[in-house]
Formats: structure tokens, C-alpha cells, sequence
């Protein structure tokens, strides 16, 4: 008896593990370095994989770096090779910890929420202290989860050559847009 | 004298082309591109698995066909084998658990849910 109780309890938690995490694979990520009168430093990621576990409020996302687009392909290449180092740092990671977080809470109205958390870029983790995010659900059980952050480029070990270091902004702004669904 | 200055305009003008040419080229197009590697769907995420570092290195940035059944679909994206998950160009109808080839980039090893990504996906057949 006590064989087959076993397996059937482990069922049963990795079904109620299941139940508590809500995915994405299209989670959005961009970041702009801009500089005014200069040309647009933009880049969109829109194959991220986000996890929010509901249990906790723990969330962690993927960003595959080659997944970066820009505008200007040059750019594009240029930040591959020069900046990110994509071949050598596929993959930057954004986790954290929303605090005091209620999953009976989140309804179709957004609602911001504080986080802890880390950015790891180019091989490099930082730290992210009381940075705000907007969560919400909706009618059909979608849990929307957005916001921003400043980032400095000094922070990830990239330099920027001076002939371009007019053209390019020393703190990034990134957002995060992730439609979760229950998985 | 006269000659001289057209000589050095034209000059000026072809620099200019090509140096325009060269800041706001084109993108790749992965549709057009032949595939670096063709391989199936769950014998990709073997190598992977066996050997991140080495297949990232080998297919990262590469344009690769693969074949594989659609296990899950949505408007953009569909996944091969449970393993690959392709982002499409273009909104394409597929038929769940049909056995499709497609051609995309490969833009890296998603550990999280443990597939591989790629993007820029057309559909072969």
C-alpha cells in the first residue's frame, strides 16, 4: 500500500506545484539608451519567458540576449558583439520577490506592488531595491505584470568607446510587459 | 580645375552611398538565408541538454531547420516536440500534433522551462 501512496503524493504536489505558477514564453523586455538629437538606442526582446509563482510572489525571467531587436541592424550587430558579448552572455536573467504579495488581491484593476529583486547583464548580477511594478488579472485569468527600471551601463562591465560615448546614454531605462497565464 | 572638382564630388557622393549603405543596412532575413544546420526538433534539445555550452556556441545566431510535431500552438509561435519553441514572422495556421519543418534563428537554451528558442520562424511544410 504504502508504494503506491508514495507516487500518488508526488502527483498530487507537482499538480498543486503546477497550479500556483503562471507563464509566459512572449514576455516583452525593452531598453532605451537614448541620447536627444541623436539616433534612437532601442531595443525590444519580445521572447522572454516570465514565471510569477502565486504561492510566493517569487517571479524570474529568461531574456535570451540575441533576441534583442533594434531598428538599425548595424546597432543590432554592434551591441551582439561589442557590448552585450551575446555569444559569450546568451542569457540575462530579471528575478525578484514582491513583497507582501496576496494572490487573492489581484483583481482586473492594476495595482502597483514593490519588488526585490537582481538584473544579471554581460555576466554581471545587480541588485534591484524597492523598485514598483503594476500587477493585475484579467476576466479571463490573465495576470498582467509591468514596469520600469533605471539601469547603469557602469554597473554590467561594458564599456563605451568615447567616440560613441556622446551618442549613448550611461543609465538605460527597461520595461517589462508579461501576460501570464496559468500553466 | 573644373574636372578635378567633379572628379572629387563624385567621389564624395559614392563614399556617401556607401557609407550610408553600410550604417543603415539591412537586416538579416533568416526566410531567405539557407539553413546552417537541418536537424529534428528532439534531437536538438539532446545535444542541449548534453552539452549546453558546446550547442550554444555551435547554433546560437544560426539560421537551422527543424522538424518536429507541433505540440502547442498559438497565433505567433507553436512548439515542436515539446522542445523547440518558434516564434513566427508571420501569423501561420498549423494543425496540432501534424509534423511540420520550419526555419528560424536560433536565439539560445531557455533553462527555465528547458526548450530552445527561436524566432523569425517560417514554416517549410
Amino acid at each position: 500500500m504504502k508504494n503506491i501512496l508514495l507516487p500518488l503524493a508526488l502527483v498530487f504536489i507537482s499538480l498543486s506545484f503546477a497550479q500556483d505558477k503562471y507563464l509566459t514564453k512572449t514576455g516583452t523586455v525593452t531598453f532605451e539608451a537614448s541620447v536627444p538629437a541623436f539616433e534612437e538606442v532601442k531595443a525590444k526582446n519580445e521572447s522572454t519567458t516570465a514565471i510569477l509563482n502565486t504561492e510566493n510572489g517569487e517571479f524570474a525571467a529568461l531574456v535570451l540576449v540575441k533576441g534583442f531587436r533594434f531598428k538599425n541592424a548595424l546597432m543590432e550587430e554592434h551591441f551582439n558583439e561589442n557590448y552585450a558579448e551575446s555569444d559569450d552572455f546568451p542569457k540575462a536573467t530579471f528575478k525578484g520577490t514582491i513583497s507582501n504579495f496576496s494572490f487573492e488581491k489581484i483583481n482586473n484593476k492594476p495595482t502597483s506592488a514593490t519588488f526585490n529583486g537582481s538584473l544579471t547583464f554581460h555576466g554581471k548580477t545587480k541588485a534591484i531595491e524597492n523598485s514598483t511594478l503594476n500587477i493585475s488579472m484579467s476576466d479571463d485569468n490573465e495576470i498582467q505584470l509591468s514596469g520600469d527600471f533605471m539601469a547603469d551601463v557602469s554597473d554590467f562591465d561594458i564599456e563605451i568607446p568615447s567616440v560613441v560615448s556622446k551618442k549613448l546614454s550611461k543609465e538605460v531605462a527597461v520595461t517589462y510587459q508579461f501576460t501570464l497565464l496559468k500553466r | 580645375m573644373k574636372k578635378k572638382l567633379w572628379i572629387l564630388l563624385v567621389l564624395f557622393a559614392i563614399l556617401g552611398v556607401i557609407g550610408y549603405n553600410y550604417v543603415y543596412q539591412d537586416h538579416r532575413n533568416i526566410s531567405t538565408e539557407s539553413a546552417s544546420y537541418t536537424v529534428t526538433a528532439s534531437e536538438l534539445i539532446n545535444q542541449f541538454q548534453e552539452n549546453a555550452t558546446v550547442s550554444q556556441e555551435k547554433y546560437l545566431n544560426k539560421t537551422i531547420q527543424i522538424t518536429g510535431t507541433v505540440t502547442a500552438k498559438s497565433d505567433n509561435a507553436l512548439t515542436l516536440d515539446n522542445a523547440a519553441f518558434c516564434s513566427l514572422s508571420n501569423a501561420t495556421k498549423f494543425a496540432l500534433n501534424s509534423t511540420v519543418t520550419i526555419k528560424g534563428r536560433c536565439i539560445g537554451y531557455d533553462d527555465l522551462l528547458e526548450e530552445i528558442k527561436l524566432d523569425q520562424c517560417t514554416l517549410i511544410n
